[in-house]
């Protein structure tokens, strides 16, 4: 009999699976009990899904509620942290949405220390959306989720003014202004999206989720609801604004088609009510369509605008520095009748240059004897030469600064330029060369080294039209809450008296109407049927054909706006700038206030 | 009458029932979600049928098996060759025969001839079995149906054909050096096994040395069964309660890897209690070898016994992650008919063979 010959054998089996299940329930302790809390942790990281929910920005109006900028759903891709995805599953990825599997792994490292889903790609089209969904079972752990996007209702319109918002970048998040946001955020990358990004953000909420293995959710765990942003109650109008593009557009084509000015590509306008300093609009060419990068802007387009010289990135209006030409006699002509240097009476003989240093007229012509209201109507270089003698440098530019020049205005957009107001000192520190009073002569009539702003120059005239009283220029009025009421108005300056005596600036008024009469340099505005008070200038261009220069204010017996106007290479100020000027009042003379 | 239920075997009979319990709480648990509740009825239908089936079967005394072992090995040969040639594939394999509206695994019916045959050809010459060489009979009985299942390819029951073979030899007095020597061969043969193995059985061995190779591929099933087991630590999530086993992160969850929603739901705790059932089962069957009448009845307890052991080491080892993954199910637990009647069938057996036993105990 085989089991008494081998019972031992029988015996020892037993052992041995005795043993053998002895091993596997250590294995099970192992896996159970020491290692249990770890797997525990696995199987809340499979099955529970933190989701951010992203807050809606703010919207932006114009200054009678016209929405400007708002937001619709949008869809993104994120990716889950602590997941491992597999190479063929990053191919897939790449390839549906068209980006390196390279981009996809260098953001799940990035993302390696966060809860947060990871952000892959937003704004998402059909086709994706689709892809995806088609290979739901592949795409393990790839969600879809529905994100606000931003976007600009009237594309170029004012895009300066707006900016454009995008993901954060890595920079800002470590150091910069966003320092501490979660990846992927969107933030305000420029205009006032990057000035009023605090308040526009808002809050993300954050739903928990229990999903299955294929993605899907099972249940919901709970959520903290985002709060929107903040709105912003702009001082746009969106009408003068609209007016002020068509102008700008339909006069840079007149110029390049014409032949006058076939470089006259770029152009920065500010319109601006002198009573408070609101911006009422606010123009700067070359534009963009700010909704490109809402999208990721594609690398055609980000060519097109980072190669086109006349650089559309930047707001010439506020950081555009240009000679500030004839318009500049407004600030000579200021401190000359200040200082009593000159009475306006007083005639002086125009012989067609200077007696001193033989600089004449720009067109060599010779007024004869002149008193104040002719030179500035006629913008007679001549006379001015000589009033910049009177007053000398200091004066000179101790009334530029009351105008606000050499500094920024302050005005609630980034990347502001302060422009220049040479003096001696810093001449001799720059060039090492001294003054002389031929330096004089072009800083009396804004040529030379002094630099402006289309924003500084609408200020300085907004001055002149407030009898002297400063108001700091300024975007937003308000920011309000959901329901409209007002959360903020955002600090600015106090209005302040420049110093500058009601007589002088009488006197200037007057030859800013002269401007625009019979017998001015842009006599044509006389067609609007109220008055205007306006000055040219033609600022000389090293680089090209001259900047041309108008600002205005109307009406001229009671101003309600000021524009300033500088065409890049536009040539004369009267007939480059002068007819954008012209239209945006005549826009703004119909409209009732 | 009384004397006949006195010598059932009832430990084994209540180890088995209670095994077959746990499997019905846990296929309902695996499947009860998206209408597959009609799954664990099925079972339990075919537990009933299995049962009534192995009642019956102890109506006729086990020797009686030994007169047919030879038509049925023929018959065994044969339905594996038809498996190969009109088999139902799935999941890349043959191994489903459609009988009508039935379709059953005959590999798995193919355990129990195996048994049955190799226990009646050894029977007769055991004891001339004296030498490593006068092995080359049974080795080469064997060998025709352990290619066949290899052919399907059905690696885990072809395993199992091995397990049989081995666990009946070791009763015919097969010497340990020389299972140290066939041990040996077999290791330095493995280069050459691993070349006719079939690519997914390659990768499920790569997968098995380091299942983060592919973790969602082949190495998934082994991840998330740990994670399954592991997370339900001491006392288990509950029954019904298995993130992993409800929200179908673990696959295969009634049929091979059923254990690990065992190990979730019911902890550490429910572990011990399936593993100590399980080796209850194992004892009796030794026990029963032991008190075999005859060397017929302690060859086949043995081989049965084996084949258990076998089945169980490696699906909870390959739950555990300390066994390459092969298809193998958890006796009398796994959803799965074939299986569960051919496991009732082999108890009967036991149970048959202990009937007409000697007294004697370990």
């Amino acid at each position: 009999m085989l089991n008494k010959t081998y019972a031992n054998r029988l015996k020892n089996m037993l052992l041995v699976s005795t043993g053998i299940f002895v091993i596997l329930l250590a294995r099970m302790a192992y896996l159970q009990i020491y290692k249990g809390v770890y797997y525990d942790r696995q199987a809340d990281g499979n099955r529970l899904r933190s989701t951010r929910i992203v807050a809606a920005r703010g919207l932006v109006y114009d200054r009678h509620g016209k929405v400007l900028v708002n937001n619709f759903a949008g869809y993104t891709l994120t990716l889950q942290p602590h997941r491992q995805y597999t190479e063929a599953m990053l191919q897939t990825l790449g390839e549906i949405l068209n980006v390196k599997p390279e981009m996809i792994k260098a953001r799940l490292k990035l993302a390696a220390d966060s809860y947060e889903p990871i952000k892959i790609k937003s704004n998402l089209n059909t086709d994706e959306i689709t892809s995806i969904e088609e290979r739901r079972r592949e795409l393990n752990g790839v969600a879809v989720e529905l994100e606000p996007e931003r976007r600009y209702l009237f594309n170029e319109l004012a895009v300066h003014v707006l900016g454009y918002t995008g993901e954060v970048s890595e920079y800002d998040i470590t150091q910069g202004k966003y320092k501490g946001l979660p990846q992927g955020s969107i933030v305000g990358k420029a205009g006032l999206e990057k000035t009023y990004d605090n308040y526009l953000r808002g809050t993300d909420g954050k739903r928990n989720e229990e999903v299955d293995a294929s993605g899907r959710v099972v249940q919901q765990l709970g959520s903290v609801a985002p709060k929107s942003g903040k709105d912003l109650a702009l001082t746009l109008d969106l009408g003068l604004q609209q007016a002020m593009e068509k102008a700008v557009d339909e006069q840079l084509t007149a110029l390049q088609t014409s032949g006058v000015a076939p470089y006259a590509k770029a152009c920065a306008v500010v319109a601006l009510d002198p009573r408070s300093g609101a911006i009422r609009a606010m123009v700067s060419r070359p534009g963009f369509n700010p909704n490109l990068f809402v999208r990721g802007i594609s690398t055609k387009d980000w060519q097109a605008i980072n190669q086109n010289p006349f650089d559309p990135m930047t707001d010439k209006a506020i950081s555009g520095e240009y000679p500030a030409g004839s318009t500049f006699k407004v600030v000579t002509g200021s401190a000359a009748l200040d200082l009593h240097k000159v009475t306006p009476d007083e005639l002086i003989f125009d012989s067609g240059h200077h007696w001193i240093i033989p600089m004449g007229n720009a067109g060599g012509e010779a007024l004869g004897w002149i008193n104040f209201q002719t030179a500035f109507a006629a913008s007679d270089n001549v006379y001015f030469y000589e009033m910049g003698r009177r007053v000398g440098i200091e004066n000179l530019d101790a009334y530029a600064a009351k105008y606000g020049f050499g500094r920024i205005t302050g005005i609630d957009l980034p990347g502001e330029a302060a422009g220049l107001i040479p003096s001696p000192a810093a001449k001799q520190k720059v060039f090492g060369e001294e003054w002389g009073l031929g330096d004089t002569f072009n800083a009396a009539i804004g040529q030379g080294l002094t630099l402006v702003t289309p924003l500084q120059l609408a200020q300085m005239l907004s001055v002149v039209a407030e009898n002297g009283v400063l108001h700091q220029p300024y975007l937003v009025e308000k920011v309000l809450n959901e329901d409209g009421t007002v959360l903020a108005v955002p600090q600015r300056a106090e209005p302040k008296n420049v110093g500058i005596s009601p007589e002088t600036l009488t006197l200037i008024r007057k030859g800013l109407l002269g401007v625009t009469q019979a017998g001015g340099t842009a006599a044509y505005f006389s067609n609007l049927g109220v008055p205007i008070a306006g000055k040219t200038g033609t600022a000389e261009n090293p680089h090209g054909q001259d900047h041309g220069l108008f600002i205005a204010y109307a009406p001229a017996d009671n101003p309600k706006l000021v524009v300033a106007a500088v065409v890049e290479q536009g040539s004369y100020g009267a007939t480059a700038a002068g007819p954008i000027v012209y239209k945006v009042l005549e826009y703004m003379l119909q409209e009732k206030d | 009458m009384q004397r006949y239920l006195r010598n059932l075997d009832w430990i084994l009979i209540m180890a088995v029932a209670a095994l077959m319990a746990i499997g019905l709480i846990l296929i309902f648990s695996a499947t009860h979600g998206g209408g597959y509740g009609w799954m664990m009825k099925r079972q339990a239908l075919f537990m009933l049928a299995g049962v009534i089936l192995m009642g019956v079967s102890l109506t006729v005394d086990y020797k009686q098996l030994e007169r047919i072992a030879a038509p049925l090995y023929l018959f065994m040969v044969l339905l594996l060759l038809g498996v190969m040639l009109f088999g139902h594939a799935q999941m890349g394999a043959q191994r489903w025969l459609r009988l009508g509206p039935l379709a059953f695994q005959p590999s798995e019916f193919c355990k129990g001839f195996m048994i049955v045959c190799l226990a009646a050809f050894l029977n007769g010459r055991s004891y001339r079995l004296l030498d490593f060489t006068d092995y080359w009979q049974p080795v080469l009985f064997t060998l025709v149906p352990f290619l066949l299942v290899m052919r399907q390819p059905d690696l885990g029951t072809a395993l199992v054909f091995g397990a049989i073979t081995l666990s009946m030899f070791l009763m015919c007095g097969f010497k340990m050096r020389w299972l140290a020597l066939c041990g040996l061969v077999g290791c330095l043969s493995l280069p050459a096994v691993w070349h006719f193995l079939k690519e997914y059985q390659r990768n499920r061995l790569r997968v098995f040395l380091n299942p983060e190779l592919d973790p969602f591929g082949a190495g998934y099933h082994v991840i998330q069964s740990k994670i399954a087991i592991g997370s339900g630590m001491l006392l288990g999530k509950g029954w019904l309660q298995g993130t992993q086993s409800q929200l179908n992160f673990l696959p295969e969850n009634h049929t091979d890897f059923i254990f690990a929603v065992a190990g979730e739901e019911f902890g550490f705790l429910g572990s011990l209690i399936i593993i100590a059932l399980y080796l209850i089962i194992i004892w009796r069957g030794l026990s029963i070898a032991l008190n075999a009448e005859d060397d017929f009845g302690t060859l086949l307890a043995v081989g049965i016994t084996g084949m258990f052991l076998f089945h169980v080491v490696v699906n909870i080892g390959m739950t555990a992650g300390i066994m390459p993954v092969t298809g193998v199910p958890l006796p009398f637990v796994s959803y799965g008919a074939s299986s569960l009647t051919i496991n009732l069938l082999l108890v009967g057996l036991l149970l048959n063979i202990n009937l007409q036993r000697e007294q004697l105990q370990f």
